[in-house]
């Protein structure tokens, strides 16, 4: 598999990643809870998830660590990709489609189906665990044994081509962290 | 004296609160499987009864299980005491008698709630036993983070006691609303409808009926939803108050759905029927609309006006696909 990492920094709005002793503008979900940053690793670390390298956290930004869908427009380098894999996570689990644009100004829509961060809730749609702190951040403290997650998701290219950027869902429950485009070079090979 | 009722058991499905969570573990204790009973009600009823609580159900404030499993030979009373001590009295003399009861409590004062000595909030759990001479009562509460133990007499009644004050500027939905020291007595008939194939077919009759023909067009069935959605995203611009009011209703509503899936596909592997296993994933993706817009809703204070297409569109497309399910249903009946 050949992997292109994609650097999401510059579309990153929510700071759900938050050091201990800090105040502000913090709040992976409606209620400002986070995933505590001392449990993961150092912004723009290149990281495995499953198989797959991502950057992850994203490099720092002025907006945050992840992208609170809401539509944007994710440029990626050109190529002819077979997996869209994702790094993300629900207030509540949900489903939409990504639109995948093609050099050609072709755009075709994917399923992407996100399972919520919430605590003792496991994955609905089979994505494997990215992440899982120990502890939840409140905004006034952190509560030990209560631990959110992070998935890995996967979305397939059905129709090959070279894509050059991905619209996200306008679908605010939904929480991108990282984005690495997959070019499976055996398959392509082996057909 | 210490009294220890049995069974209390985790139950809590991924899209409920803390009201069908609480429901699913006094069902399990009266023997009834949470999903059969929860799960078979997929309606839409919304008279404008709002209440600032995490245990709201639309239209059914005052007999909430009648509301949860309207197929099922279930009810509920809320009891109102007139204070700290009564309220005590009350629920230690039903469970004497054997019965787990639900009461409402403020999670600034349960010790294994995040919100503890942080932030005030209206939620329901279930109380399974006491123990006098320790001081504690037993509490089940499978909402993350689950606990079923002991806690202090004392602050489960300062719990049931709160006036709910809002504190910080966290949990506001559910604030604001005091606890009243109330409880919930469970009435469950002996006799309930078995889950056959002639059960199942009448429930969703019925729900195809409550959809397509309720009582009341406007607050109620497809309609009512319809409704509902168009008039509170048209008037979200200017009234900053049904930020509120979408958030907490959708919460139930979200929940109902997701329970009427978990239901379907429990009917479709038991009946061996691969349309009503098509019909629950559609039923899910419903759901999954609702999540969006409850997150939608609940995102969009700071500009209300702004997020008003985009509200527009997922509505739509939530009301598109939940005719489709009523559709496919019917295909199922025919």
């Amino acid at each position: 598999m050949k992997n292109t990492v994609v650097d999401i920094s510059a579309l990153c709005d929510n700071r759900g990643i938050q050091p201990p002793g800090t105040e502000g503008d913090y709040g992976f979900n409606i209620w400002s809870n986070t995933f505590p940053a001392e449990e993961l690793p150092e912004p723009g670390s290149l990281v495995p998830v499953a198989g797959v390298p991502f950057e992850f956290p994203a490099r720092p930004a002025p907006g945050g660590d992840n992208i609170r869908c809401r539509g944007q427009l994710v440029p990626v380098p050109p190529g002819d990709y077979d997996w869209l894999y994702l790094l993300g996570a629900a207030e509540r689990r949900t489903e939409d489609q990504v639109l995948l644009h093609y050099r050609d100004g072709t755009v075709r829509a994917e399923w992407l189906r996100m399972s919520d961060f919430w605590p003792q809730t496991e994955a609905r749609f089979g994505e494997p665990l990215a992440f899982r702190t120990s502890a939840m951040r409140y905004p006034r403290h952190t509560h030990p044994a209560h631990a959110p997650s992070i998935w890995q998701q996967r979305v397939p290219v059905t129709v090959p081509g070279e894509i050059t950027a991905v619209r996200l869902p306008d679908n605010p429950a939904m929480h991108v962290f990282a984005l690495t485009l997959g070019t499976d070079l055996e398959a392509r090979r082996a057909s | 004296m210490r009294v220890e009722l049995a069974p209390v058991r985790y139950w809590r499905h991924d899209l409920g609160h803390c009201l069908h969570t609480t429901a699913g573990v006094l069902l399990d204790h009266h023997g009834l499987d949470p999903i059969e009973v929860l799960g078979a009600w997929w309606g839409f009823h919304y008279p404008g009864d709002l209440r600032r609580e995490e245990y709201y159900l639309p239209g059914a404030a005052e007999s909430l299980f009648t509301g949860l499993a309207p197929h099922h030979r279930i009810s509920s009373r809320w009891h109102t005491p007139a204070d700290a001590e009564t309220g005590w009295r009350e629920v230690r003399a039903q469970l004497l008698a054997g019965r787990p009861v639900a009461v409402a409590a403020d999670n600034f004062h349960l010790p294994f709630r995040p919100a503890y000595r942080d932030v005030h909030t209206n939620h329901l759990l279930t109380v399974y036993g006491f123990d006098d001479e320790a001081g504690q009562v037993l509490v089940a509460d499978p909402v993350p983070p689950a606990f079923q133990g002991a806690v202090p007499l004392a602050e489960f009644t300062a719990a049931r006691d709160s006036g709910n004050p809002v504190k910080h500027d966290r949990d506001l939905f559910f604030t604001a609303n005091p606890i009243g020291n109330r409880w919930l007595e469970l009435t469950v008939e002996d006799r309930q409808p078995a889950f056959d194939q002639d059960f199942f077919r009448h429930v969703l009759t019925e729900n195809q009926r409550g959809f397509t023909d309720p009582a009341d067009r406007a607050t109620s069935g497809l309609s009512g939803l319809r409704t509902f959605l168009t008039s509170t995203i048209d008037a979200l611009a200017d009234d900053a108050g049904l930020v509120d009011e979408m958030f907490v209703v959708i919460g139930p509503v979200l929940a109902v759905a997701g329970l009427h899936a978990e239901y379907l596909a429990m009917a479709g592997r038991r009946f061996d029927d691969h349309r009503l296993l098509e019909c629950a994933r559609l039923v899910d993706r419903v759901c999954h609309h609702w999540a969006a817009l409850r997150i939608a809703v609940a995102t969009c204070r700071a500009d209300r006006a702004a997020a008003v297409p985009s509200l527009r569109r997922r509505a739509q497309r939530l009301l598109t696909e939940h005719e489709l399910v009523l559709t496919e249903i019917d295909r199922v009946l025919a």
